[in-house]
């Protein structure tokens, strides 16, 4: 990379990340914005079934399980999709009635269940605070030690020397 | 009762000689060392030739018990059956609880030996005796339990004559994987027992520095790669034989052995900033006590039943022993890090956030905190039990959702991290060397979007990948180029192939988890149906019956060019039947066949009805994974012929100034 040309060097300057910016942005927009017509309704059963447990088997949802009483969910899913008036939230909604709660794979907001997410963001935040700190710690106490002198270059100065003729 | 077997007696014996000298071992070298007896704590390594001697025994007795159909023993008459095929009838070991605990027992003693034959000119070095005695205590626990409360190897009731057992699981004999899935994964969580048991032996001597973390690198560097490669294998299998075309679902299983691997990830990544910087001594510490712990509460959390699991082949009453000695590991090794705090200070500080090891803490704060979700998840329903006395689940949607973030942040520190220097990275240095990933990035993106693609965090995605994959490319070929062959091996340039391979897998999951479709197709004989641009027929139900299983295949000729049998196979001991998909593997998309419902269609009949899932790139996972196990082994080749004296495993920046 040393070796560089110096229209090379220019690109990499600003005006490359310019352009890197506004492709990326662009194809972003592009592609995330776009209408791809309307989902299937087979796959809009599919991602409703994936948020609903299988009420009689351990663990799996709708969509993996291949029992009767899964396969009863999937067919009230299928019609609820095919009437076309209720979204996918009030779809699982009614299933929830129906069966209870604990046939939710995606764990309520509120009440106890509400830790479930807040804890997850509050080990986020914990994380950063904690980097954050340590890295002022280090900071003052690099302070501290102060910047390097004339005597510290000279002693790595003479174990590089020491280094290459050891390695000769 | 039946008269006790030649097998069960021997097996029994042999874990009865592990159970003894894992003991001895551990009390005489302990006290050897402590009381300065030297010729005593040479001898420490004699009892890991034991240990290893009697888990062999005890392996090979269950597998001649297994072979010979011995029902005497209570566990043959569990997973035992004249109709299993061989291969099959060597993985009933591990196909419930007690045969489970006996392969660990084994892959342990094996790991025991191995630290005893690697060291065996070091055994004199107190170091490598706590080492041992770590071991040995950990060796004593499992061969505690699998002589005590998991036998393998206890008598079963009186049975009638002409008994013949059920043989294993069904979802456990019909799929070659079985018999390498558990036994890798197994090396992998075992494995860390050795750098944790060289950690805890530093602890003790108070050798806290850096000597250590050398001797066990390797022996963490492929625990790692096994636990990947076990937990891929895992996927795989779910995938060819669970007939929901999924690879991971978040169950409580799969989760233990992902906790750990998220853990072990963090250290692989933060014992490099020891060993540059000789910082974060008590962080690797926890971690590496992190990752041990959670391999037995993970066990506990799998095998007690306490949270329900589809994975849930073997239940057992293995629990208190699982979480007391849980409870012993945290307790003695915290303690051990409280009681070295004040060596375990870190000599040295980090100048900046944007440079390598900056970017390796980050990158341990998103590990920790996935790891933290994951036993969150895994636990929740357990907690609101107890707390609030109801039933609950959080499932695969609840993980998916929260470690789609760390995803993208994690692809993003795989870009920005291997271009970065050690202590502080300047503006023009990154804008110089992340150009060309970064374009790499805009690339990708680009691709993906002419080819189809869309939703935001897919697209996000495909770009940090491309990203990520342009920086960990231009390592290696800046790397090749210096140094020729040797710019591929050691473990920063081998690294870079392991990220490689993770990116081609999170490709793999944004795409298959993103634009996966699938349909419910009723087929009549003879007549073609069109969908997701493929065409089906339905030609024939195919009936193959033997004394074992009876197996109903539908014949399906997709795309006019080759017939695809999806299956429904009764197993019938068991009276159990399980869908076997069939699937047409391609580079682009997988197109995943498998009959709806649960029973067989009727021989003759003239319609069929298949659930059929179009998956992209699904191929890519294995090609990932391949790749993460081809770069795992160069990691372990050493990149320079000597150290050099400038490879400070310390930061010596008191000394220097002292002498300045």
């Amino acid at each position: 990379m040393t070796s560089a040309s110096p229209m090379h060097h220019r690109l990499k300057r600003w005006p490359g990340w310019i352009a890197l910016i506004f492709v990326a942005v662009g194809f972003l927009a592009v592609g995330s914005t776009r209408d791809t017509g309307p989902l299937d309704p087979g796959d809009r059963v599919d991602a409703i079934s994936r948020r609903i447990a299988c009420p009689v088997c351990d663990g799996e949802s709708v969509y993996e399980s291949r029992n009767p009483a899964s396969e009863a969910i999937r067919s009230a899913v299928r019609e609820a999709v095919a009437s076309g008036t209720v979204d996918d939230d009030g779809i699982i909604a009614d299933i929830a009635d129906a069966y209870g709660a604990q046939v939710l794979l995606v764990p309520r907001a509120t009440g106890f269940d509400a830790l479930v997410w807040a804890l997850p963001v509050t080990a986020g935040v914990i994380g950063v605070v904690a980097l954050w700190f340590a890295f002022r710690r280090w900071r003052e106490e690099s302070a501290l030690v102060g910047p390097a002198e004339e005597d510290d270059y000279r002693i790595v100065a003479a174990a590089r020397e020491q280094l290459a003729s050891d390695d000769d | 009762m039946p008269a006790l077997s030649v097998n069960a007696a021997l097996g029994n014996a042999g874990l009865l000689v592990m159970l003894i000298a894992a003991t001895v071992g551990a009390m005489s070298t302990a006290l050897a060392i402590v009381g300065g007896n030297r010729r005593a704590v040479r001898q420490a390594p004699t009892f890991a030739w034991l240990i290893a001697g009697g888990a062999v025994v005890a392996v090979v007795m269950m597998q001649r018990a297994l072979f010979a159909r011995d029902y005497s023993i209570d566990f043959v008459q569990q997973v035992g059956s004249s109709t299993t095929p061989w291969l099959y009838n060597i993985a009933a070991m591990w196909s419930a609880l007690e045969g489970s605990i006996l392969l660990w027992v084994v892959v342990l003693a094996g790991f025991t030996a191995a630290v005893a034959r690697r060291f065996r000119d070091r055994s004199d070095d107190d170091l490598v005796g706590w080492a041992l005695v770590v071991m040995y205590v950990v060796c004593a626990f499992f061969a505690l339990v699998s002589f005590g409360p998991a036998s393998p190897f206890a008598p079963g009731p009186a049975i009638p004559v002409g008994f013949d057992g059920p043989g294993p699981n069904p979802l456990l004999q019909n799929h070659i994987l079985v018999l390498f899935h558990p036994p890798i994964l197994y090396l992998g969580y075992v494995g860390f027992t050795v750098p944790f048991a060289f950690a805890m032996a530093a602890l003790i001597t108070g050798r806290v520095g850096e000597g250590w973390l050398l001797e066990t690198r390797r022996w963490a560097l492929f625990s790692w790669g096994f636990l990947t490669i076990g937990i891929l294998l895992g996927g795989w299998w779910s995938y060819e034989v669970l007939g929901w075309s999924g690879v991971w679902a978040w169950d409580p299983v799969e989760n233990a052995s992902f906790l750990p691997w998220l853990t072990g990830t963090a250290y692989i990544h933060s014992v490099l900033v020891q060993q540059r910087r000789g910082m974060l001594r008590v962080w690797n510490l926890s971690l590496l006590v992190a990752t041990f712990s959670l391999t037995i509460l993970g066990t506990f959390i799998t095998r007690s039943g306490i949270v329900n699991s589809v994975h849930a082949f073997a239940a057992g009453e293995v629990d208190g022993y699982l979480l007391g000695f849980f409870a012993v590991v945290v307790v003695v090794a915290l303690g051990l890090i409280g009681w070295r705090g004040d060596r375990l200070r870190a000599p040295g500080q980090m100048d900046s956030p944007v440079s390598r090891e900056g970017a390796f803490l980050a990158n341990n704060v998103i590990f920790s905190v996935f790891a933290f979700i994951v036993l969150l998840g895994t636990v929740f329903p357990l907690l609101v039990e107890v707390f609030q006395d109801r039933q609950t689940v959080v499932g695969a949607p609840y993980f998916d959702r929260l470690s789609m973030p760390i995803g993208l942040v994690l692809l993003f520190l795989m870009a920005v991290a291997p271009v970065l220097p050690w202590r502080k990275a300047s503006t023009e240095l990154l804008r110089d060397r992340l150009f060309w990933p970064a374009w790499c990035g805009a690339g990708a993106l680009a691709i993906t979007v002419v080819f189809g693609a869309d939703g935001w965090a897919p697209l996000v995605a495909f770009g940090l990948g491309g990203f990520a994959g342009g920086a960990a490319g231009r390592q290696i070929v800046l790397a090749t180029r210096r140094q020729g062959w040797r710019g591929l091996v050691g473990r920063a340039n081998g690294g870079m192939f392991v990220h490689l391979g993770v990116i081609l897998i999170a490709m793999a999951i944004a795409a298959s988890n993103s634009y996966t479709h699938s349909a419910t197709l009723v087929l009549a004989q003879g007549e073609e149906v069109a969908w997701a641009g493929h065409t089906f027929e339905f030609v024939e139900i195919v009936d193959e019956l033997d004394d074992r299983v009876d197996v109903a295949r539908a014949n399906i000729l997709v795309d006019r060019s080759k017939v695809y049998g999806p299956a429904v196979t009764t197993y019938i001991r068991q009276g159990m039947t399980v869908p076997t998909p069939s699937v047409r593997t391609g580079f682009v998309k997988d197109v995943y066949l498998t009959i709806d419902g649960n029973s067989p269609p009727a021989a003759g009949a003239d319609t069929v009805t298949l659930r059929v899932f179009v998956k992209p790139l699904i191929l890519w996972l294995w090609i990932g994974g391949a790749i993460m196990a081809i770069g795992t082994v160069l990691s372990a080749v050493p990149s320079k012929r000597h150290r050099r004296a400038t490879d400070a495993t310390s930061a010596p920046l008191r000394e220097a100034v002292d002498v300045g």
